[in-house]
């Protein structure tokens, strides 16, 4: 099969029976993309599929051909982070990093369709990404953050405390 | 304090690990870097860097354990026991000739190793989700398939899953040598417990039931394993890279030296980690029949099932006080259910360590169970514990009509009363007196109290303004605070290197591991501080048992402070170093210059020459500095300390607990990252809060 991943194109054989994250991980190396709960509760697997938020580990590859899939590698352009990716270093939004990509993708997908949203709103939208470090009240700040930094607000913007 | 001056370099002390003590050799260091004084003018360290390794986990490039492909790679699924007791008797002869199988094999294919004291793949089943057949395929895919050829038949016998049933006199046997270890019961006691009743005015006794708890870090327990010859790398997601190779050389009988263990990054650990996995022993045995690497890690059946767990118990509590509120008496009896194996982790330590009271007698009656085995868990024993000392205290403030701060600071402890040692530093009562101030501890529920604990008056509320604000609504206030201790003083053996690069770069070399905590950042910010440095040359390298020194465990929250007084001593030596090597081409001696954002400049004048420039005359010549933990002071407990306060809201119609504001304040030393401090603290706060309301392990 042929599936469009990060705007390039990859040739994909035998892979009929898997799902798009062992297609990912194992086969393409792209191992951002993690693998934890395998039954679509964690998030850490989630990935775009035309721009809407999957979990890779319940979609099967073979399902993606002519779709346009994104994965945390094809986030940052031309070796500049996404605003969206900056605002989770410099609000401390991660600690082990495992379930971040995770996290990233799904806020894209939020951000897309919403471009300004409440607390609530990130709140409600994140929740089917699990943190076991439980940096929750971080990964709403650097949405919110991002959000804000897209928006062209420069006026609060991504803010470690810069002591 | 030991020091050289008896002329031995390498001498025993106590080593705490995990709120336990054991004794060790540790190497005396040839020289000692003073600690930084409290108000010490520090450019880096105190303050908010960026997470060093940030940059590559939002990007994905971040390659934890389970990430690493080997070309050749096979993938091992694992077979659990779908009896917690008995005997699995495995055919696996249909499972040999699948498409894409390599290798399968059940107790007995294998070199005889032990996991938690019994052997891996037992025929004999002890336990619910006891591994006992392993296929190894070309995919995860097809490794998982194979699964459902193999064919089990099982005898099962009764188990026990509960202490009660474990302890029960025709209880079933759970392990070969018995069902409690040697040490159970452990009574642990000071005083006199029947005098301490005796003289108490008011006496409670409560039951507390604290239930199984599991990790679940993200990342799940695995490894890649890869033999070269006779000497082998696995790539383990663990808290201890030099544990696991110790384990593994051991299990497999090779020299230590032939065993590899790396660890790049990790997905948490909440120490469940601080070994070789059943994992890593997996991988290494079926890469070494196979011929190939072997990646082995986890599915959410062996997670959840046998990969640790916070153990239950039933905390049976009295505790007796004189009217005005001082204790008398403390007393608790616990049964602990640990599953099949694991340590010793009971309540008692808190019991024994938290209050002033000269009468204090816990017994622990710890008891193996047909689940999988117990292991460390944040805090472990203290969390179980803290939670049954402090609602009893909670009691017994409220028979005694006492504020409950009030009848903790009461019964402050300034010592440590179990060792009849001194802390080298406690603050929790400003911990305290901070929490409720930012709290309005004493103004909650819109009632005024006046702080006391001076006697019976002091800090009683008038009653009426001690009800809920809602008595009668659906939507009820409630209001409790908690105190924290935990040991975090850490200690030897530690080792790190520092080592100037031509380009005027620092790397720290230090076997150690970032659970997620940040040690990559903080020990970059102590080496740049120490050094001189900018904080963006320096770059800290870890988690390599034959690239980097040896550093123990990240476990017991001694991470900081074992290893970052040897990663500041080897930079504090790399700039002495530097510094000679300025002198020279500076023409002066190294006294007269300072090491400085990268630059080394004459303390008065004008010339100045960066670490690059000194690089480029040394040109091959490398400059390693190298630095060690010295022994902890002797006879002094080294401790961590916080008070929480929490408000809750509950429903009473449906049961449902909103938590509306919790405030924390901890007394944990110098913060090295203010930044990175805090999102400890968020994290444990909610895996705290999910333990109190939500958590329990069930196996049906």
């Amino acid at each position: 099969m042929r599936l469009d991943i990060n705007d390039k194109g990859f040739e994909v054989a035998d892979a009929d029976h898997l799902t798009l994250l062992d297609v990912l991980r194992d086969r393409l190396e792209l191992t951002g993309t993690k693998l934890v709960c395998d039954r679509g509760e964690c998030g850490a697997c989630t990935v775009l599929l035309n721009g809407e938020p999957a979990y890779s580990c319940l979609t099967l590859a073979a399902a993606c051909e002519g779709v346009s899939i994104t994965t945390i590698e094809g986030v940052a352009r031309n070796g500049e982070l996404h605003p969206l990716q900056q605002a989770f270093v410099e609000n401390d939004a991660l600690q082990c990093g495992y379930c971040t990509p995770g996290q990233i993708m799904a806020a894209l997908a939020l951000l897309e369709r919403s471009p300004s949203p409440s607390e609530s709103e990130v709140v409600h939208w994140m929740s089917g990404n699990l943190c076991r470090c439980g940096t929750y009240p971080k990964i709403v700040r650097a949405v919110l953050a991002a959000s804000r930094a897209m928006n062209g607000d420069e006026t609060d913007g991504a803010g470690s405390d810069g002591d | 304090m030991a020091t050289r001056s008896n002329g031995r370099r390498f001498v025993s002390t106590r080593v705490e690990v995990e709120g336990r003590e054991e004794v060790r050799t540790v190497e005396l260091p040839a020289f000692e870097v003073e600690p930084w004084k409290a108000g010490a003018a520090l450019e880096i360290v105190g303050h908010c860097a960026l997470r060093a390794d940030g940059v590559d986990k939002v990007t994905g490039r971040a390659r934890y354990s389970a990430d690493i492909q080997r070309a050749g790679m096979l993938h091992a699924a694992v077979l659990r026991a779908a009896i917690a007791s008995g005997h699995a008797t495995v055919d696996l002869s249909r499972v040999r000739s699948l498409t894409g199988v390599r290798d399968a094999v059940a107790g007995g294919d294998i070199r005889p190793v032990e996991v938690n004291g019994l052997p891996l793949l037992d025929a004999t089943v002890r336990y619910a989700g006891q591994p006992v057949a392993v296929v190894c395929a070309d995919s995860r895919e097809e490794a998982e398939l194979a699964l459902r050829a193999i064919e089990v038949a099982y005898e099962a016998t009764p188990h026990a899953v509960t202490a009660a049933e474990s302890l029960a006199p025709d209880a079933p046997h759970v392990r070969p040598t018995g069902n409690s270890p040697d040490v159970s019961p452990r009574v642990t006691e000071r005083g006199d417990v029947d005098a301490g009743l005796v003289e108490a005015d008011v006496v409670i006794t409560r039951e507390y039931r604290v239930p199984a708890a599991l990790h679940t870090a993200l990342e799940p327990h695995g490894a890649v394993a890869e033999w070269t010859g006779d000497h082998l790398t696995v790539w383990e997601s663990t808290q201890g890279v030099f544990n696991t190779r110790s384990d593994l050389a051991a299990a497999l009988e090779i020299p230590i030296s032939h065993v590899r263990v790396i660890q790049d990054y990790m997905g948490g650990g909440f120490g469940a980690k601080n070994g070789a996995s059943t994992n890593a022993y997996i991988a290494a045995l079926m890469a070494q029949r196979t011929g190939r690497p072997v990646r082995c890690v986890n599915d959410r059946e062996g997670e959840q099932m046998d990969s640790g767990h916070r153990p239950t118990s039933v905390q049976r509590v009295t505790l007796g006080a004189k009217r005005d509120g001082t204790l008398t008496v403390i007393v608790l009896d616990a049964d602990v259910a640990l599953g099949i194996g694991g340590w010793e982790g009971g309540p008692g330590a808190i019991y024994q360590e938290l209050y002033r009271c000269d009468n204090v007698r816990t017994t622990e009656n710890f008891a193996y169970t047909n689940l999988g085995a117990m292991s460390s868990f944040r805090a472990p024993c203290n969390v179980e514990g803290a939670f049954g000392l402090e609602r009893a205290m909670d009691v017994l403030a409220r028979e005694l009509n006492m504020d409950p701060l009030d009848l903790r600071l009461l019964n402050y402890a300034a010592s440590n009363q179990g060792k009849n040692t001194p802390y080298s530093a406690k603050r929790l009562d400003e911990c305290y007196r901070a929490g409720a101030e930012r709290f309005g501890w004493w103004v909650r529920d819109g009632a005024t109290r006046t702080p006391g604990g001076n006697g019976s008056a002091g800090g009683a509320l008038v009653d009426a303004a001690r009800k809920p604000r809602a008595k009668s609504g659906r939507l009820r206030r409630g209001y409790g605070m908690a105190s924290q201790i935990w040991g975090g003083g850490g200690g030897p053996p530690a080792y790190a290197m520092v080592r100037l690069e031509p380009d005027g770069s620092a790397d720290v070399l230090t076997g150690t591991q970032d659970l997620g905590t940040g040690s990559r950042t903080v020990f970059a910010q102590i080496a740049a501080e120490a050094l001189g440095a900018r904080l963006e040359d320096v770059r800290v390298v870890i988690g390599d048992t034959e690239r980097t020194p040896y550093t123990g465990n990240s476990w017991g929250s001694i991470t900081v402070a074992s290893v970052g007084p040897a990663v500041r001593m080897a930079a504090e030596d790399a700039r002495s170093q530097l510094l000679e090597a300025a002198a020279g081409i500076l023409d002066t001696t190294p006294d007269r210059l300072v090491a400085h954002n990268g630059v080394v400049r004459l303390r008065r004048g004008t010339r100045s020459l960066t670490f690059a420039e000194i690089g480029k005359h040394l040109g091959d010549v490398m400059i390693v500095g190298h630095g060690s933990r010295g022994p902890n002071p002797d006879d002094t407990t080294l401790s961590t300390f916080g008070a929480q306060f929490a408000e809750v809201e509950v429903d009473v119609d449906t049961g449902v607990v909103r938590v509306l504001k919790i405030v924390a304040v901890h007394d944990s030393g110098r913060i090295i990252n203010p930044a990175l401090a805090e999102s400890q603290l968020h994290g444990g706060i909610i895996q705290g809060t999910g333990y109190a309301l939500f958590e329990e392990r069930v196996v049906d």
